[in-house]
């Protein structure tokens, strides 16, 4: 019987053995991209900033709301942040299912899927940063002095990804429902985040059932770590990092012990 | 540091027919079936059957272990295993050393990326470094064969230059344990003798091998001891002729609905003796058949066909161009046929087909594929399918004296 020791020793030493296929697979996805359309990298930017355009319209002229930053700024900072999100567990729910392959013929840790697509999700994180820092500039808007904790929230948001992606990809891979619920999921959840509205000055039950979602202090932590005057809410942000991490293990244990069942029941 | 080995102890495989929990809808059944039966170590279910039953063996360094069966008898499974894709349901299995698996060689391949790139992600899906591929870079486009189209997208690449450049790929790895599934079976002949070679390069440099194939012959020729893996049946492992040999007796034949096949056999001229193991070269054997036809089939001679295993054919006669009358065989009518023949063929697994034909080849000739088959083990040729017995003149000449003084 497997000890939960050896289980994480075997894990760390897989991904450290097989760091350079996760930076190859990696690789792949970005140079396909590249190679298939005009734009490349471009679509990172554009998509986030279409939405930003047509939420602004609502939220400026429709239905007004009060935001501490322009509100196109607001919004872009959650897009983009929520983009990572959700473009990383779109590409990592199917990442087991369609490299069907792979999976049943060559053995490397599966965790390689998912984590890929993260990394291809993060590369457009970073290239969409340049579009936010020049609002930024545009609005006027200074850094806040809590930027030197940015990594501390990219670290959190990261981890409970991770966590998530894992949970579907493998998910997906037992049950194909899972593909077409995430897709309800993905735009409820969403909605049910502070991307395009503050949720934490919503208030009632609703408010305070909404700040139970830890996205939403990962995006929040992003905006007050960005352009906060005020220190970041350190509670939701230090209990979403202790949740992210809990889920993390327990997601990549979990994973790492169905991984032998992968190449049958795909 | 224990010497790399490929180790396998009681090992069994279940796996379950038709279709099941695909949908989310069947979770909860299985979830309730799962909490009522806590049984460990259950029995078979309906819809399950063993894969693998029993299999033990084990292959130690520099020597190689031919895996064959019919399909269906759980050979890629067996190699599963050892990669560790699939877990066995009993048994244990030890692979000491860094395993190189020479399986599905194109699987990682993207359509869209140049082979260049193409090298470096299947390279490291096969758990090679990028120093390691970049230094051997040069040797993968040279052994493929493919320097022209080292920057064209695969997807414009022939099926024969994918899978060439597949197997340089594999070719180039630093195993330590080898495992290889029917790859041998790419590229033109050049090609393969190309991949067999470097083979017994890996076998020779001390890597103990396994090695799934369906050509009994690159198995006799690269392997040391073979596993005969059997659906339903407990596995044989021994020595490559006795194991072949049991092999090809298993198959039976496969003969035409217009005859039926009483009784074949194939025994030794000077014992008598029914032959099941392997024989020597120059064995005089006897076939001796007995068939009925179901049909009238008129004015017939048998024909007597010698595959070897790999295709070749070996030899083919005709009763009526040896100078036999040509007969009628009527409807219920037997024929007992007895052909002689000496077996001057080198080592190999050979299969005897038999058909009857008419003279004027207006019918459609009756056949029986398989009717018999045998083994032979020959250790004293190095190559080749034929005993041609040669002797040998030698006579060595000096020069004189005077020739040598003078070519200096």
């Amino acid at each position: 019987m497997m000890t939960l020791t050896d289980d994480l020793k075997e894990m760390f030493s897989e991904q450290m053995h097989y760091r350079e296929l996760l930076y190859e697979m990696t690789r792949r996805d970005l140079l396909i991209r590249y190679k298939q359309t005009i734009m490349g990298f471009g679509w990172a930017v554009f998509m986030p900033l279409v939405n930003t355009a047509v939420f602004s319209v609502i939220f400026t002229r429709v239905a007004p709301i009060d935001t501490d930053v322009p509100y196109p700024l607001f919004a872009y900072c959650g897009l983009l942040t929520w983009n990572f999100t959700a473009s990383s567990l779109r590409t990592a729910v199917s990442s087991l299912t369609s490299n069907a392959g792979l999976v049943t013929k060559i053995y490397f840790p599966r965790e390689i899927f998912p984590f890929s697509a993260m990394l291809v999700a993060l590369v457009d994180l970073l290239v969409g940063s340049s579009v936010l820092l020049a609002l930024m500039a545009w609005y006027r808007v200074p850094p806040s002095k809590f930027a030197l904790l940015l990594p501390v929230v990219v670290a959190v948001h990261v981890m409970f990804t991770a966590a998530v992606a894992l949970f579907v990809a493998m998910a997906n891979l037992f049950y194909r429902d899972v593909k077409y619920i995430f897709e309800v999921a993905i735009t409820l959840w969403m909605f049910a985040t502070s991307v395009l509205y503050p949720v934490r000055t919503m208030g009632g039950r609703l408010g305070s059932l909404l700040m139970l979602n830890p996205m939403t202090a990962i995006i929040d932590g992003y905006r007050d770590v960005i352009f906060g005057r005020s220190a970041p809410d350190w509670t939701s942000l230090g209990v979403t990092a202790a949740v992210s991490i809990v889920a993390l293990l327990w997601a990549w244990i979990v994973f790492h012990r169905s991984e032998f069942e992968f190449a049958e029941r795909i | 540091m224990a010497e790399p080995i490929i180790a396998f102890d009681d090992v069994w495989k279940k796996f379950r027919r038709g279709e099941h929990h695909d949908s989310l809808r069947d979770l909860i059944p299985s979830l309730a079936k799962r909490l009522t039966s806590r049984k460990r170590e259950q029995p078979l279910d309906a819809d399950e059957f063993w894969v693998l039953r029993n299999v033990s063996f084990e292959v130690k360094p520099g020597k190689a272990m031919g895996i064959i069966g019919p399909n269906g008898a759980g050979k890629s499974t067996a190699l599963k295993v050892l990669t560790r894709i699939l877990k066995p349901t009993r048994g244990q299995i030890r692979v000491r050393g860094r395993v190189g698996a020479l399986i599905e060689l194109a699987a990682g391949f993207h359509p869209d990326l140049t082979g260049r790139e193409n090298i470096f992600l299947q390279g490291a899906i096969m758990g090679m470094r990028r120093d390691a591929i970049r230094r051997r870079f040069d040797e993968i486009v040279d052994f493929a064969g493919i320097p022209d189209f080292i920057d064209t997208p695969v997807k414009r690449y022939s099926s024969g230059m994918n899978a060439r450049l597949g197997f340089a790929i594999a070719a180039h790895l630093d195993p330590e344990v080898l495992l290889i599934d029917e790859v041998l079976a790419v590229g033109d002949f050049n090609f393969q003798q190309k991949c067999f070679a470097r083979l017994e390069q890996f076998r020779r440099a001390g890597i103990p091998i396994a090695f799934v194939s369906h050509n009994m012959q690159a198995i006799a020729t690269l392997c040391d001891r073979i596993l005969l893996l059997r659906p339903g049946q407990d596995p044989i492992v021994g020595e490559v002729p006795t194991v072949l040999a049991e092999y090809a007796s298993s198959k039976g034949a496969l003969a035409d609905s217009r005859v039926r096949v009483h009784h074949v056999s194939l025994s030794e001229v000077v014992s008598g003796a029914e032959v099941h193991g392997p024989v020597a070269t120059m064995t005089r054997l006897n076939l001796d058949a007995e068939i009925e036809a179901n049909q009238d089939l008129v004015r017939c001679g048998l024909l007597i066909q010698v595959v070897r295993s790999d295709g070749l054919v070996i030899f083919t006669g005709m009763s009526t161009v040896d100078g036999l009358p040509e007969f009628d065989l009527f409807t219920g009518e037997r024929l007992k046929a007895r052909v002689a023949f000496q077996a001057n063929v080198l080592r190999g697994t050979y299969v005897i087909n038999l058909q009857l034909v008419d003279k004027l080849r207006q019918w459609r000739e009756a056949v029986i594929n398989g009717a018999a088959s045998f083994v032979v083990s020959e250790t004293t040729r190095i190559a080749g399918c034929a005993e041609l017995s040669p002797t040998y003149e030698l006579a060595v000449t000096r020069p004189t004296l005077s020739a040598v003084t003078r070519t200096r």
